[in-house]
């Protein structure tokens, strides 16, 4: 029962990983954070005066690493502290983290709030020469969901790495938790959904919403960078509609991408240690454990490589050589 | 004494190397990649390299847990290697299928005309005025190569710190000093690369990587030598957190 009940906790933290990371890549699109902020960037220097919401705090890796570390490192003073006075009173500890999860995410969020609106400030002053103006309905109208959207990621990677720390006391099988403290995981685990949904859901965005009005099916040639589709189906377009339209593709695929990352890892950790002899009290042979685990990894990777060849395959005979100028 | 403090500066030395080549092997087309303009990944090489150690150092910090005392050096480093060859795996495979089915472009080289693995024509499938798009299979290869190259160098940095045979520091310290290593010589090497490279077919590969894996030497040997000054003086011993 308790290795049934670790395998239940893997799957919900592979789920929470899912909604992390598809939060973390839409709330980048509506900040126009990462790669495609370098066409938002030099829309108006190409003349291109534009709503699209302007921020590029740093690299999503570190700027997600920041926020998810402030709230774990929240999160943790606030079980310390309550831990105790829960254990006084005889009640359960899991009360500690109901209150201490959304806390430390909700003070997270709010300093990348604080990184968001000094960043588009900052940046469309420096576009002043271009004519860029500020407009104060943008930056009003996109603090919120930009604060909301990253509260999701970043509660979401809290509670993994809440669980992850607490794993062995969760499912009831010795030596299941991560030895690491709960900011460090969420600085791991920060780094790699800012990273994944840097890679992947930016593109969605960057090749496809922001040239909208470009041909479909080629990449994006040198003399259009700048030229980003400014209008909507309906007036003038802002950076929430390219959420409307990245939360159908790009979003939930790279939350698809985390998902997946963590589900494996785990799983193969996981299956590694039955075959090592995991029983309530630990690891009978933890060489077994570590070898299972990583020939598992091994032929996972392999089946991803044959499956992206018969990908490229597929696309090079269905869609055939570049047509055109 | 001496032959364990040896043992850990050239564990170290190995791990940064390591992570040095890992980040020349990773297909990254930084920024212009996001508007498929360039082949390989829409970010840059130190984000997504450190987004594939960490993986790797979460699951090599689970397996090095496995055993009460002094883990299995290679079963760990490897353990890390191979969390960070799938993290790579899965990022670079859903990237392709937003190329593909979001953008609707072919994944084709830039840099060479003829894939070296699966030898198909590159040329024809490119959009003229752009340098590529998309993950091919040499870069995809490539990519894996790197992650797992990455990976082991982390783990294996985090391990050897945190054996109480070698360094003994705590399982957090010794996390973020093998982060800490491993970032030193990735932020090198993305300056040696100077924006985007495509896998270890790239011509810029050939001509740079003999600087970036020198600087990465010199850079983990400065490392090296703190970790070995903060062992002997017993600064980081049972750690700091």
């Amino acid at each position: 029962m308790p290795v049934i009940s670790l395998f239940a906790w893997m799957l919900v933290i592979a789920f929470l990983a899912f909604i992390a990371c598809m939060f973390e890549d839409l709330e980048s699109d509506i900040g126009s954070q990462s790669n495609p902020n370098s066409q938002i960037q030099l829309a108006p220097e190409m003349g291109y005066i534009h709503r699209y919401f302007n921020k590029a705090i740093s690299g999503e890796g570190l700027s997600y690493a920041l926020s998810c570390t402030i709230a774990g490192a929240i999160a943790m003073l606030m079980l310390l502290k309550l831990e105790p006075m829960l254990v006084a009173k005889g009640m359960s500890l899991g009360y500690a983290a109901v209150l201490a999860i959304p806390v430390g995410a909700a003070v997270g969020s709010l300093v990348h709030m604080v990184r968001a609106s000094t960043c588009y400030v900052g940046r469309e002053a420096a576009h002043k020469r271009f004519e860029q103006p500020i407009y104060l309905d943008v930056f009003y109208g996109h603090l919120l969901p930009i604060a909301t959207h990253n509260f999701m990621a970043v509660i979401c990677i809290t509670a993994i790495a809440y669980i992850q720390s607490n794993l062995g006391l969760l499912s009831g099988v010795a030596g299941a938790s991560n030895p690491f403290p709960l900011p460090l995981l969420c600085l791991i685990w920060g780094l790699t959904v800012g990273a994944i949904g840097s890679s992947t859901g930016d593109i969605h965005y960057g090749t496809e919403r922001a040239f909208q009005d470009k041909p479909f099916g080629e990449g994006r040639r040198v003399v259009y960078h700048g030229q980003i589709c400014r209008y909507g189906d309906c007036g003038i377009r802002t950076s929430k509609d390219v959420a409307a339209f990245c939360a159908k593709y790009g979003g939930p695929a790279t939350g698809l991408t985390f998902g997946l990352i963590v589900l494996f890892e785990n799983w193969r950790t996981v299956i590694g240690m039955l075959l090592g002899g995991l029983s309530v009290e630990g690891l009978a042979n933890p060489a077994v454990a570590a070898a299972g685990g990583i020939g598992i990894g091994i032929v996972i990777a392999a089946v991803l490589t044959i499956l992206n060849r018969m990908l490229e395959k597929w696309t090079r005979n269905k869609y055939g050589p570049f047509v055109g100028e | 004494m001496i032959e364990t403090l040896l043992l850990v500066l050239v564990c170290i030395i190995i791990g940064g190397i390591l992570s040095s080549l890992a980040v020349h092997l990773m297909p990254v087309g930084g920024a212009p990649a996001a508007m498929a303009t360039a082949t390989g990944i829409a970010t840059g090489c130190v984000m997504l390299m450190t987004g594939a150690a960490v993986t790797g150092l979460f699951t090599a910090s689970t397996v090095a847990s496995f055993w009460a005392t002094n883990p299995s050096v290679i079963l760990v480093a490897l353990s890390g290697a191979v969390g960070a060859m799938l993290m790579m795996g899965f990022t670079m495979f859903v990237a392709n299928l937003i190329y593909i089915f979001g953008a609707g472009v072919v994944p084709c080289s830039g840099r060479v005309a003829v894939d070296p693995i699966t030898r198909e024509s590159q040329t024809e499938y490119k959009t003229p005025r752009t340098d590529g798009h998309g993950v091919p299979t040499v870069s995809y290869v490539s990519g894996i190569l790197g992650g797992f190259s990455g990976g082991f160098g982390g783990a294996l940095i985090y391990v050897v710190l945190v054996s109480d045979s070698y360094a003994h520091f705590s399982v957090a310290t010794a996390g973020i000093v093998a982060m800490g290593i491993f970032i030193a010589n990735a932020i090198i090497a993305a300056y040696n690369i100077g924006g985007t490279i495509e896998g270890f077919h790239d011509p810029k590969f050939k001509a740079r990587i003999r600087t970036g894996l020198t600087c990465a030497l010199i850079v983990s040997v400065l490392c090296g030598v703190i970790v070995v000054i903060a062992m002997l003086t017993g600064t980081l011993v049972g750690g700091v957190m």
